[in-house]
């Protein structure tokens, strides 16, 4: 018996393995959106941008047509193709460091203008591609490169809460989600939501994914799995934040 | 440009018989995160070494139940199990 991997068809499977770290989140979330690619049958018609960060390594993870752009600009790059190619169903991929802080202009004014694209943001707690620096979700009393003794909140302030912010300033018809790479299937179903958000022209879509980082946070399996699991579910709380409502008929 | 070294797959027998349980040396990175999540604690270290050289999992077939919870959190998609009655779906 010949077997072969069970990629996604979405994926690209000449440039596999990917380039991300051994463990790391990212594979896991691109994992579930070529699943939902393939189960919702639009490859042809999607467009991924990848941001600066880690996010960046997925240039040719896909075979669909893919860019790649700067801190968090691959929000407002997206919402122009969609503009331009309404027909096309638009992946705006980035980290918490690239939209939550450098980019995070974007993010706001893309979710307050209700632009009809879907965002997949990842939180690892870092600055992952730079070596581990304190972002805007690193947790209180989180060590990072940055913050050796802990995140301490009378000096570096509190972590962003995402999807918060973004279901308080969006219309009724966005969809938003916090999801995990621990919990896979739920983490496929809010990214299939996000993406149906789209192709039904409702609203902004944007989905949260709680990620791993072995490198920076120097975690072996066991300790990835908690970090991720158990600390940050403490902290960012998983589920739907705003499901649009369908009118019936 | 395919890389024939991620095709090739390491298969063994699993759960009576019943599934084949496949790891892509490839394409393992040896991150270790399937071992710790699988149910049966099925899965130890191989002498098989992966991508970046380091060892690749290898399942106890008397303890594999083939449920496949490995094959959905490995992010590099390296392990593959193929139950032979089907019923493959996620
Ligand atoms: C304007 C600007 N500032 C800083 C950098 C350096 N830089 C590159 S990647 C990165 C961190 C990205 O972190 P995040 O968005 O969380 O992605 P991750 O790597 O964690 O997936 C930074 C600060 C840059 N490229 N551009
Ligand atoms: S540094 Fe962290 S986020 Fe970046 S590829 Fe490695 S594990 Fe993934
Ligand atoms: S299929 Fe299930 S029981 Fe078998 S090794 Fe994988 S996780 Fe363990
Ligand atoms: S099979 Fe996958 S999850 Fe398991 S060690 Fe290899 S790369 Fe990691
Ligand atoms: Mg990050």
């Amino acid at each position: 018996m010949d077997i072969q991997p069970k990629m996604p068809k979405s994926w690209n499977a000449a440039t596999k393995p990917h380039k991300f770290c051994p463990g790391c989140g990212h594979g896991l979330i691109l994992k579930a959106l070529g699943q939902v690619i393939d189960e919702m049958g639009i490859q042809d018609r999607v467009v991924f941008g990848c941001d600066i960060g880690c996010s960046l390594l997925a240039w040719d993870f896909f075979n669909v047509d893919t860019v790649q752009t700067h801190h968090g600009r691959t929000t407002p790059v997206m919402v122009g193709i969609k503009k331009a190619r309404p027909d096309r169903i638009v992946i705006a991929y980035m980290g918490d460091g690239g939209g939550y802080a450098i980019g995070s202009q974007h993010l706001v004014n893309a979710a307050t203008r209700d632009d009809k694209i879907t965002v997949i943001l990842v939180n690892n707690t870092v600055y992952a591609m730079t070596g581990g620096q304190m972002a805007p979700t690193t947790m209180p009393g989180q060590k990072t490169e940055t913050t050796p003794y802990g995140r301490e909140v009378e000096q570096a302030g509190y972590p962003m809460m995402g999807p918060e912010m973004v279901a308080a300033i969006t219309q009724e018809g966005a969809y938003v989600a916090r999801g995990s790479v621990a919990r896979f299937r739920k983490l496929k179903q809010y990214i299939r939501k996000a993406l149906e958000n789209q192709l039904a022209m409702r609203g902004f879509s944007f989905v949260e994914a709680l990620s791993t980082c072995p490198t920076n946070w120097r975690t072996n399996a066991e300790k990835t799995w908690e970090f991720v699991e158990k600390k940050m579910t403490e902290q960012y709380p998983l589920g739907e934040l705003k499901v649009p409502v369908v009118k019936e008929g | 440009m395919e890389k024939a070294a991620t095709k090739k797959a390491i298969s063994i027998d699993v759960h009576k018989g019943k599934a084949v349980f496949s790891i892509f040396p490839g394409l393992c990175k040896g991150c270790g995160l399937c071992r710790e999540k699988c149910p049966e604690e099925a899965l130890s270290w191989s002498e098989e070494l992966g991508v970046y050289g380091t060892p690749t999992v290898v399942p106890d077939p008397e303890k594999c139940k083939a449920c496949r919870i490995c094959e959905q959190v490995c992010p590099d998609c390296a392990i593959a199990i193929v139950r032979k009655t089907g019923g493959d779906k996620d």
